[in-house]
């Protein structure tokens, strides 16, 4: 079968557009990874669209109706914050299988405002009632599994936003670039201990696009500036006795990520960065774990090491993450994607990691009751 | 917040909790015939082994032991702060969030025995006045706040 490769890569300035609606962020964001493959959309075979919020109204041929109607497939997805890695996996069935030459994967989000999370409700909100349905709630509750399995400091914790808002210092398309040193992060509202608000991730609109080909297709166009996938891997939280009362992070991811590496034929040893899922600062902590990246009970001490900052061993999220970087929430998936692609052509700037030949993205989704994991390996070709 | 129930009938809030034909409320569980694994909701099969034999109504205990719980300051909009979602291991095998009502939460710790006690769920009521039937949990052997 077709190897497949990424041509075009790119995403709009992560923010709030409350001007604009979310298939014209789309449209821009789509013709960004045109532009950025030497492409037009005449050149698309299928069009794949992630958006949580938006996939039922049909964003994929929304985006279309922006920057031309050719009457290709469109499919529209949404599984929570996987949406935008569940829309690139398809993508990259449909040309591997050999059906399509070139696709279009556009993640794409306008948020609701405020917190997150909680499901709805019959009689009273069982908010505050039955304990907290809030996404930070959740996070905080797995994270401090963790506190109290290997004695997780709220400093350590912490210590992650310290890093990620620092890497999107350096991230034009982030939504913030600011340095937040430790005690501001500490000393930021506390929304649900050890979770304070800069330990959240930003709550914004936005969009992504990548173009994906066949094998023939990137040989024709040069490699160049090509990522070859090498892992694809998407899975369902399995059953666990907790599961849903306590958010379950780890089985999920785990499963995605074990199945990645399989098809790769590698380990988190041979990655040179990481872009995985801060929807909250604990999340980055129980993933260190999760992706393999050091030994069980050691993230604490990993993150303390300074070796997933830039420059150090195994770089996590140097785009800022979804902490500082956003979390427009179909568009996460795919955005995280076009980071690796950016680094692997050593097109990323200030924060270009030296070197970086092969990158893991990973995201997790959650609903009140489901979760979701999808994990990408991309390398250089 | 709410007080110990003393007076129904009212209906309950959330699925877990019904009340039985005597008045008296109850936690009610599914547990498969097969494997044992006890769930909150009703299920066509078995979701940990994947039985076909449909899992069936258990009265669950009240008692269990605290897993592990976060300290919310910021929730929605009209709901009181700060408050403690605690996620409790029932005895029986069930998993349940639910607010903890501690005096000192700085004595909250992983394993600690904790017991469900039935309240009136904040005392709302439905559009017909009806009032609703609520639980929490409480350190057991007092310490609740």
């Amino acid at each position: 079968m077709s190897d497949v490769y990424v041509v075009g890569a790119d995403l709009i300035k992560f923010g709030r557009y409350p001007d604009r609606t979310p298939a014209q962020l789309g449209a821009e964001a789509a013709l960004l990874a045109l532009d950025d493959a030497g492409l037009t959309v005449h050149d698309l075979d299928v069009v794949y669209a992630s958006s949580t919020f938006n996939a039922a109204s049909m964003i994929a041929q929304q985006v279309l109706k922006q920057i031309g109607q050719t009457g290709v497939p469109c499919v529209n997805v949404s599984n929570a914050c996987a949406s935008g890695a569940t829309a690139f996996r398809e993508a990259f069935i449909g040309i591997k299988s050999g059906i399509y030459d070139v696709a279009l994967v556009v993640g794409v989000e306008k948020n609701p405002k405020g917190l997150l999370g909680g499901p709805p409700a019959a009689g009273p909100s069982p908010e505050g009632l039955f304990g907290s349905g809030t996404t930070p709630a959740m996070f905080a509750e797995a994270g401090m599994v963790h506190a109290a399995a290997y004695g997780t400091t709220i400093e350590q914790f912490a210590q992650v936003a310290v890093k990620n808002h620092h890497h999107a210092t350096m991230n034009p398309k982030a939504m913030y670039q600011i340095e937040t040193p430790l005690d501001q992060v500490l000393a930021s509202e506390m929304i649900a201990w050890p979770l304070t608000k800069l330990m959240c991730s930003a709550n914004v609109d936005g969009a992504a696009a990548t173009i994906l080909v066949s094998e023939r297709k990137a040989r024709e166009m040069g490699l160049s500036r090509a990522a070859r996938i090498i892992g694809s891997a998407l899975a369902s939280d399995p059953w666990q006795p907790r599961n849903p009362a306590l958010l379950d992070a780890d089985s999920v991811t785990r499963l995605a990520v074990a199945k990645a590496y399989e098809m790769a034929g590698l380990g988190p040893d041979d990655l040179d960065m990481v872009e995985l899922h801060d929807c909250f600062a604990t999340a980055e902590i129980l993933h260190y774990e999760n992706l393999g990246l050091c030994g069980e009970g050691m993230a604490g001490a990993l993150i303390d090491s300074g070796e997933t900052a830039l420059g150090g061993r195994i770089p996590v999220n140097v785009s800022g993450g979804l902490l500082s970087k956003g979390h427009p929430i179909g568009a996460t998936g795919v955005a995280n994607i076009v980071e690796i692609v950016q680094h692997l052509r050593g097109e990323a700037g200030a924060r270009q990691v030296d070197g970086a030949r092969i990158g893991l993205a990973h995201v997790l989704g959650f609903s009140a009751i489901a979760g979701v994991c999808g994990v990408h390996i991309l390398e250089k070709a | 917040m709410g007080e110990a129930v003393t007076a129904l009938p009212c209906k309950p809030a959330t699925a877990i909790l019904q009340i039985s034909e005597a008045g008296e409320p109850w936690l009610r569980g599914y547990r498969c015939a097969v494997c044992a694994a006890v769930v909150a909701d009703p299920t066509l099969c078995c979701r940990a082994c994947g039985s076909r034999v449909t899992p069936g109504a258990v009265r669950l205990s009240t008692r269990g032991k605290l897993f592990t719980w976060a300290m919310v300051y910021r929730s929605f909009p009209g709901v009181a702060v700060p408050f403690v979602s605690a996620i409790v291991d029932f005895d029986d095998g069930l998993t349940v969030k639910g607010t903890l009502r501690a005096t000192d939460p700085e004595m909250l710790h992983a394993g600690m025995p904790v017991v469900a006690v039935f309240d009136d769920a904040g005392g709302a009521r439905d559009a017909d006045g009806a009032a609703y039937l609520g639980y929490h949990f409480e350190p057991v052997g007092g310490a609740a706040a």
